[in-house]
């Protein structure tokens, strides 16, 4: 759900009273011991209860056989090898590759691009302001507004009708043309905050070596390619990072704008493991998608967790 | 590319990426008496507010209007707060294994939702907090805490300890360090992490969907998402009238706070 990404500038910025940070394994404890634990203890309770404790039940569950009535009984690895002979769970799999491989081209893409071109541009705040409304839009809402484009004969098909096309495909109808088409509705959400980030990213390098890039001639595509690519690469993992993580928990937009139709052509994992659960009452195997959703999910957060860790042992 | 060159292509781009913006707007202004989607790209006129107060009415956005702008507005405060308390007894008080606390919260979000909304909504039913405003506020709340610890413990990190060793000194007991020194002078960081906690929470759909079903409790969006599955008895420029009031307030939040949101994620970042 969330990620890491410090620019160093930014942070000594925010800081205001900074000072060197002090190694973690050179601090002396102070010895106010009993209030540190009395400052820790409610976000750790918290924590502790609503989160780890459901994440550790729902793993239980995953090997059990549960409605909801009387008690969980267990089945081993049942449900998993349910969840992978099922045509639809793989069908929703691959919906969900889908919207990985998607959202990385399309928002990252495009969100990349534009942070570039607004780069050192005045007014570039105000051109990219168009790009972020849709960000602070919720899914669902991008849903309702997407649907309304989308139905038949509705704003898109009107407008193709003009030029000429009078027999569109049914866009929300046939599969994977679906997916293909929330992808670009999401996308349309998603990249303003990518635009950010990288933006972030591009006022965070140091202004020497792009001097003497420029001195030395280097301009478009190969400042592009030989200096800011490479600079930003830290960012780009955690984007990416993000991204994926995002995509595989794809929820709400589809929900809005398919419910997963027709049939289950359009479902996404996350969709798939809320009906089991919520709509079938087949509590263990809708635990075991979460937990496989999970495993995935924590595999691609590696990516940027990784980039944050290595920055952490450097301090 | 030159400065022309590039300012012509972000505002075409800008363009097409307001359409669907114009055509929301548009077609939540039309009056159910006189729209038809065969003319969803003109204007015909200006009853917005009307369908508003028609969306309101019907499904109870109303009342889902005021709880979730209590669940907005509590969680992150309490988080923000709760979140602050870890990252000072890790830096300032230098807890015994601190870095092992905080990775304890921190790892709280790794983890998607999808895992812990069944138990939770078992959980919450056997104990009575199933439908509930404060089942809703805890819950939202608890979400909030792993990154405001987290950012408040970057923060502190570049706080000097020289500032702590002086308030004791003085004769500060370690609350009043907390809330009169080390919270105050984190205030735009606390803002940062708010601004980003509630428009989280306003637009949260998996958590409103599982733990709640009455119009008082039931989150916005998830009311909205309600709307259109049976379209709730009304009209489509009702429903997209709804969506505009759902989404009005996090946009001009955003708009308005650029930025904190910038702060806030390049501190540590959805």
């Amino acid at each position: 759900m969330m990620a890491i990404l410090q620019t160093p500038e930014r942070e000594q910025e925010v800081r205001g009273l900074a000072e060197a940070p002090h190694h973690p394994a050179r601090r002396r404890k102070t010895p106010y011991q009993g209030a540190a634990r009395g400052f820790i203890a409610p976000g750790v309770l918290l924590v502790a209860v609503l989160l780890y404790l459901p994440l550790l039940w729902t793993t239980f569950l995953s090997f059990t056989e549960y409605n909801g009535l009387g008690d969980p009984e267990f089945v081993g690895l049942d449900n998993y090898v349910e969840m992978f002979t099922d045509p639809s769970f793989v069908g929703s799999l691959m919906n969900t590759l889908l919207w990985v491989g998607g959202t990385l081209l399309i928002p990252v893409g495009i969100g990349l691009a534009l942070a570039l071109l607004t780069w050192n541009l005045p007014g570039g705040i105000w051109l990219r302001l168009p790009f972020l409304i849709p960000y602070a839009v919720s899914g669902i809402g991008v849903g309702v507004i997407w649907s309304f484009i989308l139905s038949s004969n509705g704003a898109l098909d009107q407008a193709l009708a003009v030029i000429g096309i009078t027999d569109p495909p049914r866009w929300l109808v046939d599969a994977p043309l679906n997916t293909f088409v929330m992808i670009i509705a999401a996308a349309w959400q998603g990249v303003g905050v990518n635009a950010l980030l990288f933006t972030i990213g591009l006022q965070s390098i140091p202004k020497e070596p792009l001097e003497a890039a420029r001195v030395d001639g280097a301009t478009g595509v190969r400042l592009f390619t030989s200096i800011l690519w490479p600079m930003l690469r830290p960012l780009t993992a955690v984007v990416v990072g993000l991204s994926i993580v995002a995509s595989l928990k794809t929820f709400d937009i589809v929900l809005s704008m398919t419910k997963g139709g027709p049939g289950r052509a359009s479902e996404t994992l996350a969709l798939t493991m809320y009906r089991e659960t919520f709509v079938n009452s087949d509590y263990g195997l809708g635990s075991a998608i979460a937990v496989f959703l999970s495993i995935v999910t924590l595999l691609a957060s590696v990516l940027y967790l990784r980039q944050q860790l290595s920055k952490k042992h450097e301090m | 590319m030159s400065r022309i060159l590039r300012t012509t292509v972000l505002v075409v781009l800008g363009v097409v990426w307001l359409l669907p913006v114009y055509l929301l707007v548009i077609n939540a202004s039309k009056s159910p008496a006189t729209f038809t989607s065969t003319e969803a790209w003109i204007p015909t006129d200006f009853s917005l507010f009307a369908n508003i107060a028609d969306a309101m009415q019907l499904s109870g956005l109303s009342d889902s209007v005021v709880s979730t702008l209590t669940y907005a507005v509590v969680s992150p405060i309490i988080a923000v707060v709760v979140g602050a308390a870890a990252g000072f007894a890790i830096v300032a008080l230098r807890l015994k294994h601190g870095f092992l606390w905080f990775v304890v919260i921190f790892g709280g979000t790794v983890f998607p939702l999808q895992m812990v909304l069944l138990p939770l909504f078992d959980a919450y039913s056997r104990v009575g907090l199933y439908d509930t405003q404060v089942g809703m506020i805890i819950v939202y709340t608890a979400i909030s805490i792993p990154f405001s610890a987290f950012v408040m413990r970057n923060f502190f990190t570049g706080v000097a300890h020289n500032v702590f060793e002086a308030s004791v000194l003085d004769g500060a007991s370690t609350w009043r360090i907390f809330s009169r020194i080390y919270l105050p002078m984190a205030s735009s960081a606390l803002v940062a992490i708010f601004i980003l906690q509630a428009t989280f929470i306003w637009n949260d759909l998996l958590l409103g969907l599982t733990l709640s079903q009455s119009d008082d409790v039931r989150p916005i969006v998830t009311t909205l998402a309600g709307m259109q599955s049976t379209y709730g008895g009304a009209q489509m420029s009702t429903v997209l009238a709804a969506a505009v009031l759902v989404s009005l307030p996090t946009v001009v939040l955003f708009l308005f706070t650029q930025k904190f949101f910038a702060r806030g994620l390049a501190l540590g970042q959805y």
